[in-house]
């Protein structure tokens, strides 16, 4: 699988080291990959692979070392070279421009120009529509991108990959929105890709994935490739120990098997019936009780969010009647959903959870600021106390309360985005997401605080589609289709392939 | 084709105005008003061509009322005090406001200050280095007279599209000024750089999603740069047909401009939210703005309703610009 020491490369790069100020990201560091291989690349948030991969395609500076495209020195820090060097990346945030067509978007930055300097758009035709044939992807090129599905956007990242003629494509975290047909369709595409003699970097989280696709694997820890092999030489709990040290990685495998906790206390928290919003979802009727956490999966399209979304006040409910304790109620804003015992912490923490731009005390303060103050005045002293305690008992790094949250790893910053709803300890607290995108160690982390709050009575309703996700932390399943509820299972008597065929995966 | 046209709904709106008025008010429809609308308004729907660049690069250029009246000065003075001749001074006063607008570019991309605010500023500063510079208040004497020099003054011209396509002796058709021939150029030019080339595309890009552009090679600061520069090039057209047409430049000159422009630029689908834009929008939606305001006055609307009526409209069109992209993010939303 892995060739011999010094054998041709596609991509080698010898001591790349990046510093930003007195922070040294990534630690000087050897990397290679050769033309036809799929390398995994995996590693806690915060263990430097995302500036791995921006120095390689030159999206940073590195401070040390060279990159060797076929033996040849490139030119460091300059995404243009890199890109006409066929070297691609598909980004976990899009890189997408949404105002502009599926056909501008391929061809972003590098449009074929005719004699005259105007853009040839006969030619960035013939070529999408050779592509599109080639690679069976579905997708009108006139098609502006703002309007298509989150998939379909993928798609589109990885035609533009595609139309470079790309000898190298970086997928970081390419699975993290998609539903599992997609994911596997997405994995024929690589393997495509793989006879073609491309060579390709996937750096993801979800381990079985990585098992999956992957010819060999890298191992990043506190900024340096800590292990590097064949992925026939390595298996998974060895793996996630070399990732996040002996006690995350037995905190992690530990987690699913944990007591289930079906009905938890058998006091109904939450009971709802026959919950409709035109033309969105129907009849969605399910009671949530106290001291059991109730997941809803489903594909990304089923309206999870919104009907969480109706309850909590955020969006109109038109149809069906909620109970909270035996008591029917119906917000109309957020503010009442709080103040009546009920939390969210939402999808999207860039977009809808957290003031980046401020720091993590203030941020874990948000919604009990009546907690911190004094006849309206803030109590210094008090916040302090409390974002202290918060960042121990979610082991929050850097732990300074002062810190800004736009600069924390992804898993540190979905840490402050819950710790600020535990603090207000509503009775019901419902995450949507609440893992997407971080690391094993962080979600083992995160999956033990909210069995500790299950446990002291809470009631914890979660929105995932990551199976793995549902199969480990969830007491009852529920299963959501367009719209509408279709099922609700103990957790112990499901396994994954029955909930796979129930929400339509495959 | 003309369903695709971003502008459609605006041309039926600017039908119906127009045939609003043109039953209100008989002087409305009469060839002389339709000249005075062309020659009054064609300069606006330049500056608001060139106010679209920034705006599609998601900023916006305050300044342009200021950097047209600073082309103006510039102009009289080369002419008036040092003497030179038109054809010399013209492109020196266009290249001033390119400058002008390069320097807007320069602050907003070196200095990383917000567009809104670095252009606030130049709005004062430009405005000010007008009347350092005047040279009506430098040579009190020049205050009273008038440009003569002929490149300036046969600027000033009229078309005579009725003679010209002979139909003369039937209808009594409106002259187009060559204000309004400048401004088809700019807008034919404009559109074609904007929907044919890569800067084009590339402005849309840094627009609608600066990280992208970044990845995928495209030099952001430098497609910023350009594009204010070329809300200064149109400033700097646009002082020279004003002076051409007054034959002379106060300390005044522009004043004002800048929400006028911008409201035309919005109303004709430049998104404020960045990525979005033509050249077309903007032409109608100035000459929207016109008809809307000569069409109040020639039905005895006051002066100052007007204004309150420009402000209303400038709100109204940010209000609808805001609207869709809702609307748009929302149908995303639901597609998954």
């Amino acid at each position: 699988m892995m060739a011999p020491e010094g054998g041709p490369k596609l991509l080698r790069a010898n001591g790349v080291g990046k510093r930003f100020g007195s922070i040294e990201a990534l630690r000087p560091t050897n990397f290679s990959v050769e033309a036809g291989e799929v390398r995994g690349l995996v590693g806690s948030n915060g263990a430097g692979k995302s500036t791995l991969i921006k120095v390689l395609t030159g999206a940073y500076r590195p401070t040390t070392g060279e990159i060797l495209l076929n033996n040849e020195v490139m030119q460091l820090g300059d995404p243009h070279t890199m890109l006409r060097q066929g070297i691609a990346c598909i980004y976990q945030h899009s890189s997408l421009v949404s105002s502009l067509s599926v056909l501008d978007n391929i061809f972003l930055g590098r449009q074929p120009i005719t004699r005259f300097g105007l853009v040839d758009s006969r030619r960035q035709q013939l070529e999408a529509e050779s592509l599109i044939a080639e690679y069976r992807i579905e997708v009108d090129p006139s098609a502006k991108v703002g309007l298509l599905s989150t998939v379909k956007q993928k798609e589109v990242e990885i035609l533009k990959a595609l139309a470079l003629r790309a000898r190298l494509i970086f997928m970081d975290e390419p699975t993290a929105w998609l539903s599992h047909s997609e994911v596997q369709k997405l994995h024929r595409t690589i393997m495509d890709l793989k006879t073609k003699n491309v060579g390709i970097v996937y750096v993801s989280h979800v381990l079985d994935e990585v098992f999956r696709v992957c010819d060999s694997v890298s191992i990043m820890r506190d900024g340096a490739i800590v292990w590097e092999g064949a992925i026939a030489d390595i298996d998974r709990p060895k793996l996630v120990n070399i990732m996040v040290g002996e006690k995350l990685g037995r905190a992690s495998l530990e987690a699913g098997a944990q007591v289930r906790r079906p009905r938890g206390t058998g006091e109904i928290r939450l009971s709802c019936r026959a919950l409709g919003r035109k033309n969105v979802f129907y009849d969605v009727s399910f009671d949530l009780y106290a001291g059991e956490i109730l997941c809803i999966t489903g594909l990304v399209g089923a309206k999870r969010s919104d009907v969480v979304h109706s309850i909590f006040g955020s969006a109109p409910l038109d149809e069906g009647y909620i109970e909270m304790s035996g008591r029917k109620i119906r917000f109309r804003s957020p503010k009442e959903a709080i103040s009546n015992g009920f939390g969210l912490v939402p999808e999207d923490r860039r977009r809808d959870g957290l003031l980046s731009a401020h720091s993590i005390s203030d941020n874990l303060v948000l919604v009990v600021l009546e907690k911190v103050s004094r006849f309206g005045v803030l109590d210094r002293a008090a916040r302090r106390r409390l974002a202290a305690r918060q960042m121990d008992s979610l082991a929050i790094v850097p732990r300074n309360p002062s810190a800004v949250v736009s600069g924390l790893s992804g898993g540190n910053q979905q840490k402050v985005l819950i710790g600020k709803w535990l603090e207000a300890a509503p009775s019901v607290l419902v995450l949507d997401e609440p893992t997407v995108g971080i690391d094993v160690g962080a979600k083992a982390e995160i999956y033990a605080k909210l069995r500790a709050i299950r446990d002291a009575g809470q009631a914890v309703l979660i929105i995932s589609s990551d199976l793995e996700e549902v199969m480990t932390i969830s007491d009852r399943i529920a299963i959501m289709v367009n719209g509408r509820l279709e099922a609700i299972h103990d957790a112990g008597a499901a396994n994954r392939e029955k909930i796979l065929a129930e929400i339509g995966g495959d | 084709m003309l369903r695709r046209f971003p502008g459609f709904a605006l041309l039926c709106l600017f039908v119906v105005l127009f045939a609003l008025f043109s039953v209100f008010s008989r002087r409305f429809l009469s060839a002389a008003n339709i000249e005075d609308i062309l020659s009054g308004y064609s300069f606006m729907a330049i500056l608001a061509i060139g106010q679209a660049f920034p705006i599609i690069a998601r900023g916006v250029d305050l300044s342009v009322g200021s950097n047209v009246g600073l082309g103006a000065m510039v102009l009289f003075d080369l002419n008036m005090i040092f003497g030179l001749p038109g054809y010399a001074a013209i492109p020196m006063a266009i290249a001033v406001c390119a400058l002008a607008g390069t320097l807007n570019g320069l602050l907003v991309t070196l200095l990383k200050l917000q567009p809104f605010v670095a252009t606030l500023a130049t709005l004062a500063a430009y405005r000010g280095g007008v009347y350092a510079i005047s040279g009506r208040q430098l040579y009190p004497e020049l205050a009273t007279q008038s440009i003569r020099d002929p490149w300036i003054r046969s600027l000033d011209a009229y078309v005579d599209v009725g003679r010209w396509i002979g139909l003369a002796r039937l209808v009594k058709l409106p002259s187009l000024p060559l204000s309004f021939i400048v401004l088809v150029v700019v807008a034919f030019a404009a559109q074609t750089v904007l929907s044919r080339t890569r800067f084009g595309l590339d402005l849309k890009t840094v627009g609608g999603n600066p990280e992208a552009a970044h990845l995928a090679g495209i030099s952001v600061n430098r497609v910023q740069v350009a594009a204010y520069t070329l809300s200064g090039l149109c400033a700097g057209l646009v002082a020279v047909v004003l002076v051409a047409r007054f034959t002379t430049a106060t300390e005044a000159t522009g004043t004002g401009m800048e929400l006028p422009t911008i409201a035309a630029a919005v109303i004709g689908g430049a998104s404020l939210q960045g990525g979005v834009g033509n050249a077309l929008g903007p032409i109608l939606g100035a000459f929207l703005l016109g008809i809307t305001l000569v069409g109040l006055t020639l039905i005895g609307v006051s002066q100052f309703t007007q204004q309150i009526l420009t402000g209303l409209i400038l709100l109204g069109a940010v209000w609808y610009d805001r609207a869709t992209w809702d609307r748009q993010q929302a149908a995303a939303a639901r597609n998954g």
